[in-house]
């Protein structure tokens, strides 16, 4: 598996040459604007991203069918994907963090760490993000896997709308349980997000692995 | 022992059957796998490698069945596509960092004498290589970890003839351990002719023959005659027959009966392209 692993990160860091530019892009834009933490958004943003590319490197290449003659496992081929996109995404949170933390150095922040929570939370939601979107690629491929993905998001974004413009309409105030539930979610999300993330990343795996044991190169 | 044993095999896709498929590739042994484009050899190719999932029949790999097949067992296949299948970004060197980590028998000493010897440079990336060298690099990885067989699908193909001969010497030389063997894929039937103990040979998904190249090329021959001959043969003998403006050709089985029972007919020496030919093209010519 380490070998699927290294495999991963050396295509996304031949690449990174590109990623590299539009880092430096968005870094003077957003910094002249005084938006540091859409700044840090960007960066785990271009990370998920660089890591869906590996799967398209993949395709292009049939690598799927080459690593199912080498002494790996299905099970271990899926699993290095998962393992991957994790430390992909961790990257992509420390590299943000470290700049988070240089720019409040430079800026004379009073706290140090200001943004490191938004930053942790964009991290949350590319996890997530990817453990939708795993099982996908593997059941359809990369490219309807990303059509799938906007159309996806775009249904989910506008019935969200709707829905809460109605609820909105019928409830003007929330309920008061729902409201104590939120907040309980909020004060202990140091516990709830990596929980509700582990149980993400594992139905996703099932899920994923199931569909890879069946398909055919 | 067989290296390589199918039995029965199909798998069904709409438009194409591979219809039970049987052959047996015997442990030290090369045996050349010939078909036109679409015949079916990829598909065979697949099934073994258990990237696709068979209908009927079983396939053993060292007698064991190759469906999930241990992952200590193969570690001791080497096999090579057409085409890379590495990214194009990647190096040579890239390739045995990613090898070792996968392979547990990798040997890098031995990569790096084929790198040299093939004339790669381990630090340019793929994208920069010819087709000829792309091809090299994956016999290189694919003779790395000390492989006891190799699968090779149409590894030859698109390439010049020296670099296509370049490889076969590698096959002969890789044979010449008793417990190697080799399932070489091709159209190009000189390549088979050259390097191949056995030969298999399949049409439309089937099989239509498995055997030794040797005898399969001593049991046949040619008779060319003028069309009215034709029927002067006993039809038993004939393979296929193929007419043109200068009169017929006729290709027979059992040379040696035909010869002791025909004193009028001369059959000339035949190749395994003509037996090809003659029995996918040859046969529906009306005696």
């Amino acid at each position: 598996m380490k070998g699927l692993i290294i495999k991963d990160f050396l295509n996304i860091l031949k690449n990174f040459k590109m990623v590299g530019a539009v880092l430096i892009f968005y870094a003077v834009l957003l910094v002249m604007t005084g938006n540091p933490e859409g700044f840090v958004g960007i960066i785990l943003m271009l990370f998920a991203i660089y890591f869906l590319t590996t799967y398209s490197a993949d395709e292009n290449v049939k690598w799927d069918s080459y690593a199912l003659t080498l002494p790996i496992s299905r099970e271990r081929i899926v699993q290095g994907k998962y393992v991957t996109m994790l430390l992909f995404t961790l990257s992509g949170f420390m590299f943000s963090s470290i700049l988070m933390l240089i720019y409040n150095v430079v800026q004379n922040q009073k706290n140090l760490f200001n943004g490191i929570k938004t930053n942790a939370a964009i991290a949350a939601v590319v996890i997530l993000f990817n453990s939708i979107m795993i099982p996908v690629i593997n059941k359809v491929g990369i490219l309807k896997a990303r059509i799938y993905a906007v159309v996806f998001y775009m249904a989910v974004f506008i019935l969200g709308s709707l829905i809460s413009d109605k609820i909105k309409e019928l409830y003007p105030a929330p309920p008061e349980n729902l409201v104590r539930f939120v907040e309980v979610v909020f004060k202990n999300a140091h516990i709830a997000v990596p929980l509700i993330l582990l149980a993400a990343l594992i139905i996703s795996y099932i899920i994923s692995v199931r569909i890879y044991r069946n398909k055919e190169f | 022992m067989n290296a390589l044993e199918l039995n029965n095999v199909t798998k069904k896709y709409d438009k194409f059957t591979l219809d039970n498929v049987s052959f047996k590739v015997p442990q030290g042994t090369i045996m050349g796998f010939v078909g036109e484009n679409g015949a079916g050899k990829t598909t065979t190719i697949k099934a073994i490698l258990d990237l696709i999932r068979i209908d009927g029949g079983n396939i053993l790999i060292w007698n064991r069945p190759s469906k999930n097949l241990p992952v200590e067992l193969k570690a001791q296949i080497g096999v090579v596509f057409d085409g890379s299948n590495f990214h194009d970004n990647l190096t040579a060197d890239n390739i045995d960092y990613i090898m070792r980590n996968i392979y547990s028998n990798w040997n890098r000493k031995v990569f790096e004498e084929y790198l040299r010897r093939f004339k790669i440079p381990s630090d340019k990336k793929i994208k920069e290589y010819s087709r000829g060298m792309k091809m090299k690099l994956s016999i290189a990885i694919a003779l790395s970890h000390n492989p006891k067989l190799l699968i090779l699908d149409e590894a030859t193909s698109g390439l010049d003839p020296m670099v296509r001969d370049e490889i076969l010497d590698i096959f002969l030389e890789f044979i010449q351990d008793e417990e190697h063997s080799i399932l070489l894929s091709s159209h190009i039937i000189s390549d088979i002719e050259k390097v191949a103990d056995y030969v298999t040979f399949i049409h439309e998904g089937r099989i239509v023959f498995s055997e030794n190249k040797d005898d399969l090329i001593y049991r046949h021959g040619v008779i060319r005659c003028r069309k009215e001959d034709v029927k002067k043969i006993d039809r038993k003998f004939i393979v296929g027959i193929r007419e043109n403006n200068f009169g017929a050709e006729v290709m027979i089985n059992n040379v040696d009966l035909f010869k002791r029972q025909n004193r009028e007919f001369v059959p000339e020496k035949t190749s395994i392209e003509e037996i090809m030919l003659f029995v996918s093209r040859g046969k529906e010519v009306n005696v």
